[in-house]
C-alpha cells in the first residue's frame, strides 16, 4: 500500500454521486445540494463549495483530514462547516477534497465531525477555479422535511 | 430612514439599477441579496448616520451595504455604528498605478514576452502562494507596520509610501486583534494577486483631458507606459471580516441595535466589538499595502529583467494607490460645523479636493489621484478629487465598472472564443489563471466604465484627468 494513503481504505475511494447545482446570482454564487438525508446535503454542500475551486476530475484521493464545527443553530452550523472546509483549503495543510464523510451528525448540540478525502492543491495539476472569500448567511436555507425525504440546503458563498 | 438616501446615475447606469430594483420584487423571487436602491435606503436607516446614504454610479448590490456605497457616522454620537458590511470581505482592495518612461513602442515588440513575464513573476489565482519570503513573525510586523515593513524590507521605494493613502499604514492597527485563523489563511497568500476581478494590467495613456493635474503625475505624452494593479488583503482579509460579523451579531443583540437587514450586522464605534473590529481593519489595511507594495516589487523586477534596465531608469514611480474598501476616521463639514466622522467606502474611493492636509505635496495643486481601474479590456481612468465631492459625497466617488451581469449568467451568455477573439482584435494580451474567467469578467458582464466615469465627473464629484488603455492583462 501507498505510504501516502495512510489509514485510507478501499471504501473511501468509493466517490458519492453529484447532488449539487450553482444557481444565479449577482457577483456571487449560490450553492444547491440535496441528498437523502440532511447529512448527505451537507456533505454534498461541501463538495458543491470545492467543486467550484477546482475541477474535482482532476483531485485524487490521497490525505485524509478530520475536521469539527461547533455552532448555536442549523445554519450556524452549515456556516461553519463550510468555513471550516474553506479553511482546510486556505492554510496548512491546503487540502482540495473530492469526498466529504460527515461521521458525526449531532442535531441537537449542532456539532458535526467529518472525514475529508482529497490532496494538496497542486497549481498545474489542479485547473484554477475561482476563489471563494466567504460563507454569508445571505439567503441561507435548510429544508429537513423527512416526510417527503425532502432535504436541500441553499448557500451564498462570496467570490 | 435617518438621513436622505440618493445615488448618482446617467440614463444608461438609471436603468440598470431599476431593473434591479424591478427584478427582485418579481413575484417568486426569493433569496439573495437585496436590490442596490434598498440596499441604500438601509443604510441610511442606520443609527448615527449623517449626511446622506451614497450610491456612487457603480452600484450594485452586495453583502449588507450595496457595493458603492458611502456612509458617515458621528464618532461623538455613541449610538454611531460600525459595519463590517460597510467594508467589504476584501478589507483595503485597492488600486495602485506605477508609471514608466516607456512608449507603447518600446513595448508593443515584446509585449508577449512582457505579459508572461509578468505572469510568471506575480503569484495569481485561486490555491497560489506568495514568494516573498515570510515567517510568522515577519507577519506580525507587516501587519503592524504596513509599507514601512516593505521599505525596512527593501521591497519598495521611501518615495512610494508618500503617494499612498495614509502613507500605506494605519496607525491604530493591533494584530493582537486579529484571530490566529486570519494570520494562516494570510501567511501564504502574502504577495498574491487573487482571483475574481483583481488584475495587473500594463496600460498606455490614450487621452488626457487635464494636462496639468496629469503633467503632475509624470504623465505627459499619449502613449505613455504605466502597470495598473488591483488587488485586496486576500483571505487575510475575508477572513478578518467574517470573524468580526459573528462577534457582531451577539454584540447586536446585547445592545439592541436594530437594523433593518440582518446582513447589516454592526457594532457600536465605542463598544470593545467596535474598536476590536477598527483595529483589526486596518491590520488587513497594512496587510492589503504590504500586498501590493510586494506585487510593485515583482512588476518592477519583471519589467527590469525584459528591458535590461534599473527601474529607477525606467521611471517607475508609484503615482498613487487607492482603497476602496475601507472605513476612515476624518473630518468633515456636516450643517455648517467641523465633525468627525467614522466614513464607510465600499467600492467607493476617497476623493479629496486640492488644498486638503491628508494629500501628498505633489497633489496639493491637483487633487488627490483617483484610480478607477476598467473591466477586463477596457479603459481605466485617473481622476482628482474636487471641493464639490468634499461636501456632497465626503469626498468620495466612484470605484470601477460595477457587474451587471451575474457570474453564472455571463458563462451561459457569454463565448470563451469571442471574448478572447476580440481582446485580440484589439491589441490586448491576455494571460488568466482560470478559464471561466474568461467569461466571468468579459466586458460585457459590467456596467460601461466610461458611463460611471463619465457620471461622477458630471456630477462634479470628482473630475477626469488621464484615461488609460490596456495592452496586456494578467489575471487570477
Amino acid at each position: 500500500m501507498d505510504q501516502e494513503l495512510g489509514e485510507l481504505s478501499e471504501n473511501d475511494f468509493m466517490l458519492p454521486p453529484i447532488k449539487y447545482e450553482y444557481l444565479d446570482h449577482t457577483a456571487d454564487v449560490q450553492l444547491h445540494a440535496w441528498g437523502d438525508s440532511l447529512i448527505e446535503a451537507f456533505e454534498q454542500c461541501g463538495m458543491a463549495m470545492f467543486g467550484y475551486m477546482t475541477e474535482l476530475a482532476y483531485v485524487e484521493i490521497k490525505q485524509v483530514h478530520t475536521i469539527e464545527a461547533n455552532a448555536d443553530d442549523m445554519m450556524g452550523l452549515l456556516y461553519h462547516f463550510l468555513d471550516e472546509l474553506l479553511f482546510l483549503f486556505s492554510a496548512e495543510p491546503f487540502l482540495i477534497c473530492r469526498k466529504l464523510k460527515i461521521t458525526e451528525f449531532n442535531a441537537e448540540e449542532f456539532r458535526i465531525v467529518c472525514k475529508c478525502y482529497g490532496e494538496e492543491f497542486e497549481i498545474g495539476k489542479h485547473p484554477q477555479g475561482s476563489e471563494v472569500k466567504a460563507i454569508t448567511y445571505s439567503a441561507m436555507q435548510i429544508i429537513d422535511e423527512p416526510k417527503d425525504n425532502k432535504f436541500e440546503v441553499f448557500v451564498i458563498i462570496d467570490i | 430612514m435617518n438621513v436622505e438616501g440618493v445615488f448618482y446615475v446617467n440614463s444608461t447606469l438609471e436603468k440598470l439599477m431599476l431593473d434591479e430594483l424591478r427584478n427582485s420584487c418579481r413575484p417568486g423571487m426569493t433569496g439573495g441579496f437585496l436590490p442596490g436602491v434598498k440596499q441604500i435606503a438601509n443604510v441610511a436607516a442606520l443609527p448615527g448616520i449623517v449626511g446622506r446614504s451614497v450610491g456612487l454610479p457603480d452600484v450594485h448590490s452586495g453583502y449588507g451595504f450595496a457595493i458603492g456605497n458611502m456612509a458617515a457616522f458621528d464618532i461623538s454620537n455613541s449610538d454611531s455604528i460600525v459595519s463590517p458590511g460597510g467594508v467589504g470581505f476584501d478589507i483595503n482592495c485597492g488600486v495602485r498605478l506605477l508609471r514608466t518612461n516607456l512608449h507603447e513602442k518600446d513595448v508593443v515588440p515584446i509585449k508577449e514576452q512582457l505579459a508572461q513575464s509578468l505572469f510568471d513573476h506575480i503569484p495569481v489565482g485561486v490555491g497560489s502562494k506568495g514568494i516573498i519570503p515570510m515567517n510568522a513573525r515577519d507577519m506580525e510586523e507587516a501587519l503592524e507596520m504596513g509599507m514601512d515593513w516593505s521599505l525596512r524590507e527593501g521591497y519598495v521605494w521611501a518615495e512610494d509610501k508618500e503617494h499612498c493613502e495614509e502613507y500605506g499604514r494605519m496607525l491604530n492597527a493591533d494584530p493582537s486583534k486579529v484571530s490566529l485563523r486570519a494570520k494562516k489563511r494570510g501567511l501564504p497568500q502574502l504577495g498574491t494577486l487573487g482571483a475574481g476581478n483583481h488584475y495587473a494590467e500594463i496600460q498606455v495613456v490614450d487621452e488626457i483631458y487635464d494636462k496639468f493635474a496629469a503633467g503632475k503625475m509624470g504623465l505627459e505624452r499619449l502613449g505613455q507606459v504605466c502597470v495598473m494593479i488591483h488587488s485586496g488583503s486576500r483571505g487575510f482579509g475575508h477572513q478578518v471580516a467574517t470573524d468580526a460579523l459573528v462577534q457582531m451579531e451577539k454584540a447586536m443583540k446585547r445592545d439592541q441595535i436594530e437594523v433593518n437587514d440582518r446582513q447589516l450586522a454592526c457594532a457600536r464605534i465605542h463598544s470593545k466589538e467596535g474598536q476590536d473590529y477598527l483595529k483589526a481593519m486596518a491590520a488587513a489595511a497594512n496587510f492589503a499595502w504590504v500586498n501590493r507594495s510586494s506585487m510593485t516589487f515583482l512588476t518592477r523586477q519583471a519589467f527590469a529583467k525584459q528591458f535590461k534596465m534599473a527601474p529607477d531608469d525606467l521611471d517607475m514611480h508609484v503615482i498613487y494607490d487607492v482603497s476602496h474598501n475601507i472605513a476612515k476616521v476624518e473630518e468633515h463639514v456636516v450643517d455648517g460645523s467641523l465633525k468627525t466622522l467614522l466614513v464607510h467606502r465600499k467600492g467607493s474611493t476617497r476623493a479629496f479636493p486640492p488644498h486638503h492636509p491628508l494629500i501628498p505635496v505633489d497633489y496639493q495643486l491637483t487633487g488627490q489621484p483617483v484610480l478607477i481601474g476598467g473591466s477586463m479590456g477596457t479603459c481605466s481612468y485617473v481622476l482628482t478629487g474636487t471641493h464639490q465631492g468634499m461636501t456632497e459625497t465626503f469626498g468620495s466617488t466612484c470605484h470601477g465598472a460595477g457587474r451587471a451581469l451575474s457570474r453564472a449568467k455571463s458563462r451561459r451568455n457569454i463565448d470563451y472564443k469571442d471574448v478572447l477573439g476580440k481582446l485580440e482584435e484589439m491589441g490586448i494580451s491576455i494571460r488568466v489563471a482560470s478559464p471561466k474567467l474568461v467569461m466571468e469578467e468579459a466586458p460585457e458582464s459590467y456596467k460601461n466604465v466610461t458611463d460611471v466615469v463619465n457620471t461622477c465627473h458630471a456630477a462634479g464629484i470628482s473630475k477626469k484627468t488621464v484615461k488609460l488603455r490596456p495592452i496586456a492583462v494578467i489575471k487570477g
